[in-house]
C-alpha cells in the first residue's frame, strides 16, 4: 500500500487573505505563480523574457517591452491585464483554465502592496517562534511538544492518551536502537514507570542511546544515503571492499560524533590538516558511487558520472534540494542556475578517482586496528617524500633556459606510422594496438637531461581531455657511425606533476609507465635525466624507443599520438641525481615503503585531491551533456544559499564547513527532519529529498525551525540528545491507536494527533526474527556476510562471483551486516522496499505487497527464527497457554487477551493433530507433532500485523 | 509534486480509507460514506490501496498486454535482417577515414576492415521482408511483423544500452517500461506479479536488475523476476513441514487476530496486510499453476520446442504465452549470449551467433503463432531487439586481428521487430546507408519506441509522468524534447 502525502496547506492555491491583512509572497502568491505560471515562466522556459523563479526576471522587462509586474501599481502590471484579458491570443495562462477571480484579486493586491519577493521558505535562515498559549499548558515535556500541541488547538483536536509501557518501550527500542526490547527490559521498565515516569523512560533512553546496536540501527539509515554497496555496479558489478567506512558510520554514531564534524569528515576529511586514518576512510563516503568496468567502456563518461552523482548526493543528502536537475538547464522550480551545478560540480572534480577497475586510489586499512594510524602515517609520509622528491625537477626545468628541440629524421614504429608534422611535434597515426612501440632515431647531441612532452592532438581544450598517453617503457642508445649501440642508463624521471595511479619513474624502472592514464588531460612533459651527462661525437645518432603497454578496460591502447622531444644541456640536472642527500631521501623512501607494505591491510577507496598543478578544468555541459563543453568555471556555491560570492579557490573543505556552518539555512532543517522522519515515519517535511518549491511544505514550519536551532545550537549537532527530545516527549508517548474521526481526517498523522504507527524496515524485520528466535548474533564490524540466500539469485553477466553462505555466526547476523550487491540486491531486503544503493535514497517509500507475506511466512531465514521462538516458548513454562502468551510477548511485548490465547491454543491443538496424521512433515519442523504446531504458532506470531510494525 | 497532484491524493486517500473502513468486519462499517466516484484516468489517482488495480489507460489502446524478448549483448541486424550488397563488396578492404572520424568504439582501433554480410539473404512472405539463413522458422511468421531497420541509440556499452532501452536513461534510477506500464495500468490478474521477468538461464543482464527496476516509482511497480525451473517466485512454496492444509488453518488464524488488532488499534494498513497474506496465498496456487508447464501438450512442447525443468528461451516464450493468457502486464524475457565480437567462438558470427539465433527462431515464432491463433496477437504486442547495432566493420581488438570473426558495438543502426498489440504487420519501416552503419531514412530513437510504445498502451507519453527531481519525469525522458510517436508504424 502506497503512502501518499496529504497537504495541510490551502491545498487549491487560494489563500483565504483578509482584504486587510498584508499578502504574503511565499504564504499566498508562490503556489499560485508555481502552479499556473512557472512552467512557461520558470527556470527551464522563460517564455517572453519573463520567469516567476528569479525575482529580477519576474519584476524585469519582459521581450514585449512591458514590466510584468510593477510594485505598487497594478494597473500597469503587464500581468495583471494578461490574467484578466478577454482576448484569447492575450490571455494567461495560456495552456490551463483562468484563475479564479479571488486569485487575480490577491495578485493584484500583492502588486499594491508593493509586491515584496520573498525568497522560497527553506532559503532564509531558521528562526525561533514563541509558541501561542496553549489549551493544556501541562501536556508538553519537551520544548518540541508545544509546537506540535499549538498546531492541534488550531485544528481542534486533543493529542492522544499517553501509549502504554509496553507500546512506548517497543517503538522506541525499534526506533533507537533497531531490535525489540527484550522481556527482561519490558518488566524493568513497567515495574518502574509507575513511581517515576520521566526517570524511568530517561533510563530507558539513556540505556538505548548508550548501546552498540544504536550504531548499527543509524547507519543503516545513512548508508542509503551514501548509497552503500559491497560492489562496483554496472555489467560485471565486482565487488568492492568499502565495509571499512560501514563500521566507521556504526562507529561514529555510538560515539555521538557531532554532525558538523561527521559532515566535514566524510566530505573532506583527506583535506584536513595531517588528516588521521580515520578522517581519511570517512572520505569513502562519496567513493560509493558506481565503477564501470565493462570492457570498452570510457572511463571518463564514468568519472564525470560519478562527480555528477557526488554533488548530486550532496545536495539530496545535506540540502534536501532537487539539484541533479541543474545538470541540464537552470531549475525549473527553484533559483538555482545552470552554471552554478557545474560551479559546485567544480568542488569535486579535482580527486584522483578516474572509474579505473582497481578503485584507485586507495588507501591502507590496516586489519590491526592497532595498526590503521600506523599504516595512515606512512602512506601520507610516502606522498609527502615522493612530491618532495619530484618538486626540484619542476624547479629546474622551468629554469632550464636551453632546450633545444631533438629532430628525429628516422622511424621504425612497430606500428602505424611516425611523423614529424608542420609544427615540430612528432605524431604517431593508424592502428596502434597495446604493446606497440614508437621507435625514431636522429642526430646526436650531448645533453644532460631530456624532456619528452605529451600532447594531445587537438588544441582546443574543450575538446580534451583525450585517450590516455602513456610511455610505459622509455629507452634511449646511442648509435655511432659504425652502427654500433650503446645504451643510456636513465637514472631518474621527473614529472610536471605527480596525478594518475602510475609513478613516472616506471617508465625507466618497469611498471605502469610516464604520462596521463587513463586520459591524457592536457599537456604534460617528463624529464630524464641519464645517470652520467650524455657526449655525443660527430656522426652518432640518438635512438628513442617508446613501448606503450597500459591499457584501458577492454584492451584499449594508450599510446603517444603526438609528443615532442627536447635536450638542454644544463649540468644541473647531473648534479642533482646524483647529490648524495637525494640518493639517501630515495633510501628512505624505500624503507617507508617496505614498511607500509608489511602491514596487513585492506585497501579501501578514498577521496584523494590532485594537486594545483594537476587540476582538471571544469566546463559547462550544454544541455548536461559532457561531449558538448561550453565555458570554463571556478568552484563555487549558489548565490541563493550563499549570497557573499564564494572565492574562486575555494576547496572542497571550505564547502563542508559552508555546509554545518550558521550561514546555511538547509542542513540543520535537513536533518532535524530526516531523524523526526526516521522517529515519526513521515517527515515534518514529507519529501524529505527535496525543499525546494516543488517538494512538500512543512506540516509544521516553526516545528521544523525550532528542531533545526536545538540541534545546532543547543545540542551542537549532537545527534544523540537531539533523539533523545524526541523518545522523551508527549508527542512521541502518544499512543497510536487511530480513532475512527482520525482515520479519515489525518490518515497518515501529519498533525500528530496520536503516537506513529509503522511498519518495521526490511533490516528491522530480519533482526526482529533473528532476536525473538533467540539466533541474533552481537558480533559487529568486518567484512560483510552472505545469510542463505535461494539458489540462482545472483548471475551477474562476464562475473564468477558466488554467494558462498556465511558458515557459524556470521549466517545470524544483523541486516546490516548483509553482502549488499548492487546489481542482484538481497531479495527479502528489495522485496521490503531497501534500496539498491545504486544511488542516494533519501527516503524509502513503504509498500505492502503479497510478496512481502511470502518473506515472512516462507524464507528458510524466518522459519529458523519460528523454531527458535517456539524453543524458547516451550522452555519458558509447561502450560501451553503461557506458552502462549510468551510467544506473543516476545514477538510484540503485548500482553495476550484471552480470546487471542484461545485462538492460538486452538491454532496448536488443531495443527498438532495435523501433524500427528503427517508425521513426515512434522519431522520437518520438530521432533514431535506438538513441537512443529508449535513451530507454526510462532511463525504465525511473527506475522502478526503488530510483530510488523512498531 | 503538484498541489492540484497533492490535494488528488488527499481525496483518493480519503476515499480509500472510508472505503476499507466500510467493508471492515467489526463496527467501523458504521463509518461508511461516500463510495468512489466515477473514476476516469487522472494521472497519479491510483488507489493507493491496491497500487495494481486495473486502471483505464488515458485513451483506448490496442495493446493490453507487452512481451519484450529482449537479445542482450545485441544481435547484429547484418547477419539476420539488414541485407547490404554494397557491404559485401566492401569484405576485406581497409575502412574508409570518414567512417571513423568523430567515432567512439567499445573496442575497434585505428582503421579496421570492413566486414561483409556472413550469411546468405532471401526476401520471404508477401511483404518479402529480407531475412537470412539463420532464421528458417521466423521466415514463415515475416507478414506479421514490422521491422523498424532504422533504429538507434545514444550509447554504445552495454550496460548503459541496456538502460537507455528498458527506463529512457542510460543512468540508473529511472523506471523501466514495465514498471510505467503497471503503474499506469495496473494488472488484470491480482494473484500474479503484474510485471514479470524471465532470463534464459545463463545470466543476468549487463545492466542487471535496474533494468526491470521501478526507479522513482514506488518500489511496488519493480519487475518480479521469475525462474521456469524451481520456484518461479522466491519464497513462492511452501516451507518444508508447512503443506498448503495447515498453511491455510494458520493463516485463518492470523486473519482472525489481525483482524481484532485492526478492530483495536483502527489502523487501515492492517486491513490491506490481512488482504496481501490472502493475495499471496492465491498467488502461491496461481503462479505455481501458471508456471507448471507439464499442463502443455506434447505436440504444443514440439511446437516451442521447449523441455520442461530446463531454464531456456524456449520455456520462457512459452511461459509468457500462459503469463499473457493470464492476464499479466508486461512480460519481459532476457537472452542472452549475442555480443559477437569474435573475441572468443561463443561470441563469434562464425561460433556462438547460430547457437543463439536456433535457441531462439523456433520458439518466438511459436510464440507469434500460438498467440495470434488464440486471438491474443492483436492485444499482445511484442517486440524483439537488442540495445544496440554492430559495426560493419571487422572488430580489431586493441588494435589487433581476433581469433574468431565478430563485430564491434554500434549506436548509430540497429534493426528491431514488433507484432501485435496495434503495430502494422508485414512492414519494414526505416532504413540504413548502403552499408547498415547509420540509420539515415526515417530514424528511430530508443525514446521514439517508448513514446510508441506508450501510444499503443493507451498513453501520451509526455502525460504519462511522475514528480520527481523537480520536474514531472516520464518514460520518455524530458531532457530529450525531439520524442515522438512513430506513427507510420501504427495501424
Amino acid at each position: 500500500m502506497l503512502r501518499h502525502p496529504l497537504i495541510l496547506m490551502s491545498l487549491a492555491g487560494v489563500a483565504v487573505v483578509a482584504a486587510d491583512e498584508p499578502v504574503q509572497f511565499n504564504r499566498d502568491v508562490r503556489p499560485i505563480l508555481m502552479k499556473h505560471c512557472s512552467s512557461c515562466h520558470g527556470g527551464v522556459k522563460e517564455a517572453g523574457g519573463i520567469s516567476f523563479i528569479y525575482r529580477d526576471k519576474a519584476l524585469g522587462l519582459g521581450k514585449s517591452g512591458e514590466h510584468s509586474i510593477v510594485p505598487g501599481k497594478p494597473e500597469e502590471s503587464a500581468m495583471l491585464r494578461h490574467l484578466k484579458s478577454l482576448d484569447p491570443d492575450e490571455l494567461m495562462p495560456k495552456h490551463g483554465p483562468p484563475l479564479a477571480a479571488a486569485q487575480i484579486a490577491l495578485l493584484g493586491r500583492w502588486i499594491a502592496q508593493g509586491a515584496e519577493w520573498q525568497e522560497h521558505w527553506a532559503y532564509l535562515a531558521p528562526k525561533e517562534t514563541p509558541p501561542p498559549a496553549l489549551s493544556d499548558p501541562a501536556w508538553p515535556t519537551s520544548s518540541l511538544d508545544r509546537f506540535v500541541l499549538a498546531h492541534l488547538d488550531q485544528e481542534k483536536l486533543k493529542p492522544a492518551p499517553q501509549a502504554t509501557a509496553a507500546e512506548w518501550l517497543r517503538r522506541v527500542s525499534f526506533d533507537l536502537i533497531g531490535l525489540p526490547p527484550s522481556t527482561d527490559e519490558l518488566n524493568s521498565f513497567e515495574t518502574t514507570v509507575g513511581n517515576d515516569p520521566f526517570h524511568a523512560r530517561e533510563q530507558v533512553v539513556d540505556r538505548l542511546l548508550g548501546s552498540p546496536r544504536f550504531g548499527e540501527r543509524w547507519a543503516a539509515v545513512w548508508l542509503d544515503l551514501a548509497r552503500y554497496s559491497d560492489t562496483y555496479g554496472f555489467e560485471k558489478d565486482p565487488g568492492r571492499n568499502i565495509w571499512p567506512y560501514r563500521d566507521w558510520v556504526i562507529r561514529a554514531f555510538n560515539q555521538d560524533m557531532p554532525f558538523d564534524q561527521f559532515t566535514i569528515e566524510q566530505l573532506a576529511g583527506d583535506l584536513l590538516p595531517n588528516a588521521s586514518a580515520s578522517q581519511r576512510l570517512a572520505t569513502a563516503f562519496h567513493r560509493n558511487t558506481q565503477n564501470n568496468t565493462e570492457g570498452g567502456t570510457d572511463d571518463e563518461e564514468f568519472r564525470v558520472a560519478a562527480v555528477i552523482d557526488r554533488v548530486n548526493t550532496t545536495w539530496t543528502t545535506w540540502q534536501g534540494t532537487s539539484f541533479g536537475c541543474t545538470q541540464c538547464h537552470s531549475h525549473p522550480y527553484d533559483p538555482i542556475r545552470h552554471e552554478e551545478f557545474y560551479r559546485f560540480a567544480a568542488l569535486f572534480n579535482n580527486t584522483e578517482d578516474c572509474d579505473l577497475d582497481d578503485d584507485f586510489p586507495t588507501c591502507r586499512v590496516a586489519n590491526d586496528d592497532a595498526k590503521r594510524e600506523q599504516a595512515a602515517t606512512l602512506e601520507s609520509q610516502l606522498r609527502t617524500l615522493r612530491t618532495q622528491l619530484n618538486q626540484p625537477g619542476q624547479t629546474l626545468a622551468a629554469a632550464t633556459t636551453d632546450w633545444q628541440p631533438f629532430t628525429p629524421d628516422a622511424f621504425a614504429p612497430s606500428h602505424g606510422t611516425l611523423t614529424v608534422a608542420a609544427d615540430g611535434t612528432i605524431r604517431s597515426e593508424g592502428t596502434l594496438p597495446v604493446g606497440c612501440s614508437h621507435k625514431f632515431s636522429g642526430p646526436a647531441k650531448s645533453f644532460t637531461a631530456l624532456r619528452l612532452r605529451m600532447l594531445p592532438t587537438s588544441d582546443d581544450p574543450k575538446k580534451w581531455p583525450e585517450r590516455g598517453a602513456v610511455a610505459s617503457s622509455f629507452r634511449l642508445q646511442l648509435i655511432d657511425a659504425a652502427g654500433a649501440a650503446t645504451g643510456i642508463a636513465l637514472k631518474e624521471v621527473f614529472a610536471d606533476y605527480l596525478a594518475g595511479p602510475f609513478d613516472p619513474m616506471t617508465a625507466i624502472r618497469g611498471g605502469g609507465g610516464a604520462g596521463d592514464f587513463p586520459k591524457l588531460n592536457g599537456p604534460r612533459g617528463f624529464v630524464f635525466v641519464p645517470e652520467q651527462p650524455v657526449t655525443a661525437t660527430a656522426g652518432t645518432r640518438l635512438e628513442v624507443t617508446i613501448k606503450q603497454d597500459a591499457a584501458t578496460t577492454g584492451n584499449q591502447a594508450t599510446p603517444l599520438r603526438r609528443f615532442a622531444i627536447d635536450l638542454t644541456s644544463n649540468e644541473a640536472w647531473s648534479a642533482l641525481v646524483s647529490d648524495p642527500q637525494r640518493i639517501a631521501a630515495w633510501q628512505s623512501h624505500q624503507a617507508l615503503k617496505q614498511e607500509l607494505d608489511a602491514i596487513p591491510s585492506t585497501l579501501v577507496p578514498e577521496m584523494v585531491e590532485r594537486s594545483a598543478a594537476a587540476q582538471r578544468e571544469t566546463r559547462v555541459f550544454a544541455r548536461g551533456n559532457r561531449m558538448i563543453k561550453e565555458r570554463s568555471v571556478s568552484p563555487g556555491l549558489p548565490a541563493v544559499l550563499a549570497p557573499d560570492a564564494s572565492a574562486a579557490d575555494m576547496s572542497r573543505l571550505e564547502m563542508a564547513r559552508w555546509l554545518v556552518s550558521e550561514r546555511n539555512p538547509l542542513t540543520a532543517r535537513v536533518l532535524a527532519n530526516r531523524l523526526w522522519g526516521e522517529m515519526f515515519g513521515v517527515g515534518i517535511v514529507e519529501t524529505m529529498e527535496d525543499f525546494g518549491a516543488a517538494g512538500a511544505p512543512p506540516s509544521h514550519p516553526e516545528l521544523l525551525d525550532h528542531l533545526a536551532l536545538r540541534l545546532r545550537d543547543t545540542h551542537h549537532w549532537s545527534v544523540k540528545a537531539f533523539l533523545k527530545d524526541i523518545a522523551l516527549s508527549a508527542t512521541y508517548r502518544q499512543s497510536n491507536r487511530i480513532t475512527a474521526d482520525l482515520a479519515i481526517r489525518d490518515p497518515h498523522n501529519r498533525l500528530l494527533a496520536r503516537g506513529p504507527r509503522n511498519r518495521l524496515t526490511a533490516e528491522m524485520l530480519r533482526d526482529q526474527a533473528l532476536a525473538v528466535g533467540g539466533l541474533l548474533s552481537p558480533k559487529m564490524y568486518g567484512p560483510p556476510v552472505f545469510p542463505p540466500q535461494p539458489a540462482g539469485v545472483w548471475n551477474s553477466v562476464y562475473s564468477g562471483a558466488a554467494w558462498n553462505e556465511s558458515a557459524g555466526e556470521d549466517r545470524l547476523r544483523r541486516g546490516l551486516y548483509t553482502y549488499s550487491k548492487r546489481t542482484s540486491g538481497y531479495p527479502a531486503f528489495l522485496t521490503f522496499d531497501a534500496p539498491s544503493h545504486d544511488l542516494c535514497c533519501a527516503r524509502r517509500l513503504p509498500t505492502n505487497t503479497p510478496l512481502q507475506a511470502l518473506i515472512t511466512l516462507n524464507d528458510p531465514a524466518h522459519i529458523e527464527a519460528a523454531q527458535g521462538l517456539a524453543k524458547r516458548m516451550t522452555e519458558h513454562a509447561p502450560g501451553l497457554r503461557e506458552q502462549m502468551a510468551f510467544g506473543v510477548l516476545l514477538a510484540t511485548q503485548q500482553a495476550a487477551s484471552p480470546a487471542m490465547l484461545d485462538k492460538l491454543t486452538g491454532l496448536h491443538i488443531a495443527a498438532t493433530t495435523d501433524y500427528q496424521n503427517a508425521p513426515a512433515q512434522a519431522a520437518k519442523l520438530a521432533a514431535t507433532p506438538e513441537a512443529a504446531a508449535l513451530v507454526l504458532v510462532a511463525n504465525t506470531l511473527l506475522n502478526l500485523d503488530s510483530a510488523l510494525t512498531k | 509534486m503538484s498541489y492540484q497532484n497533492h490535494l488528488r491524493h488527499a481525496q483518493l486517500a480519503h476515499q480509500t480509507r472510508r472505503h476499507f473502513l466500510s467493508t471492515c468486519t467489526s463496527g467501523l462499517g458504521a463509518l461508511w460514506l461516500a463510495t468512489t466516484t466515477g473514476r476516469a484516468w487522472a494521472g497519479l489517482s491510483r488507489d493507493p490501496a491496491k497500487p495494481l488495480a486495473p486502471m483505464l489507460p488515458q485513451f483506448p489502446a490496442t495493446a493490453k498486454r507487452v512481451i519484450y524478448l529482449h537479445m542482450a549483448g545485441s544481435p547484429s541486424q547484418h547477419e539476420l535482417f539488414d541485407y547490404k550488397p554494397d557491404l559485401a563488396k566492401l569484405n576485406g578492404k581497409e575502412c574508409p577515414k570518414e567512417f571513423l572520424e568523430g567515432k567512439q568504439f567499445a573496442f575497434i582501433q585505428g582503421v579496421p576492415k570492413m566486414l561483409g554480410p556472413q550469411f546468405p539473404f532471401k526476401q520471404y512472405g508477401q511483404s518479402g521482408a529480407w531475412l537470412s539463413d539463420r532464421l528458417p522458422h521466423f521466415s514463415s511468421v515475416v507478414d506479421d511483423v514490422c521491422f523498424i531497420k532504422s533504429m538507434h541509440t545514444d550509447q554504445f556499452n552495454h550496460g548503459p544500452a541496456q538502460l537507455l532501452v528498458h527506463t529512457g536513461n542510460q543512468n540508473v534510477g529511472a523506471p523501466s517500461i514495465g514498471a510505467w506500464a503497471t503503474y499506469g495500468l495496473g494488472s488484470e490478474n491480482q494473484n500474479l506479479p503484474g510485471f514479470i521477468v524471465l532470463t534464459s538461464g545463463g545470466k543476468n543482464p549487463d545492466a542487471g536488475k535496474s533494468v526491470w527496476g521501478a526507479g522513482y516509482l514506488p518500489s511496488v511497480y519493480q519487475g518480479v523476476q521469475c525462474r521456469s525451473e524451481g520456484e518461479p517466485v522466491l519464497y513462492l512454496g511452501d516451507p518444508p513441514g508447512i503443506p498448503r492444509p495447515i498453511r491455510r488453518r494458520a493463516l485463518d488464524t492470523l486473519e482472525q487476530l489481525n483482524h481484532q488488532l485492526a478492530e483495536d488499534v483502527g489502523d487501515p494498513e492492517t486491513l490491506t496486510r490481512i488482504a496481501q497474506y490472502e493475495m499471496a496465498y492465491r498467488m502461491q496456487t496461481d503462479a505455481s499453476d501458471a508456471f507448471d508447464l507439464r499442463q502443455e501438450s506434447a505436440a504444443m512442447h514440439q511446437f516451442y520446442g521447449t523441455q520442461p525443468g530446463r531454464e531456456s528461451f524456449a520455456n520462457n516464450c512459452l511461459l509468457a504465452r500462459r503469463l499473457a493468457e493470464r492476464g499479466v502486464r508486461y512480460i519481459q524475457l532476457f537472452h542472452w549470449g549475442w555480443d559477437s565480437h569474435g573475441d572468443c567462438q561463443g561470441n563469434a558470427l562464425n561460433g556462438g551467433f547460430t547457437d543463439r539465433c536456433k535457441e531462439v527462431d523456433q520458439p518466438m515464432t511459436a510464440l507469434l503463432k500460438d498467440l495470434k491463433q488464440r486471438g491474443l496477437l492483436d492485444d499482445t504486442l511484442v517486440v524483439w531487439g537488442g540495445e544496440f547495432g554492430r559495426t560493419p566493420m571487422l572488430e580489431n581488438r586493441g588494435g589487433n586481428d581476433n581469433p574468431f570473426v565478430g563485430r564491434d558495438h554500434n549506436p548509430g543502426a540497429f534493426t528491431l521487430w514488433l507484432a501485435g498489440g496495434g503495430v502494422k504487420p508485414g512492414i519494414t519501416h526505416g532504413a540504413t546507408d548502403p552499408i547498415g552503419y547509420q540509420s539515415i531514412i526515417d530514424k528511430v530513437s530508443t525514446h521514439d519506441l517508448h513514446a510508441t510504445m506508450l501510444h499503443l498502451m493507451g498513453f501520451d507519453h509526455q502525460k504519462l509522468t511522475f514528480q520527481t527531481q523537480g520536474a514531472p519525469q516520464r518514460l520518455s525522458n524530458i531532457t530529450k524534447p525531439s520524442t515522438r510517436v512513430v506513427r507510420q508504424i501504427v495501424a
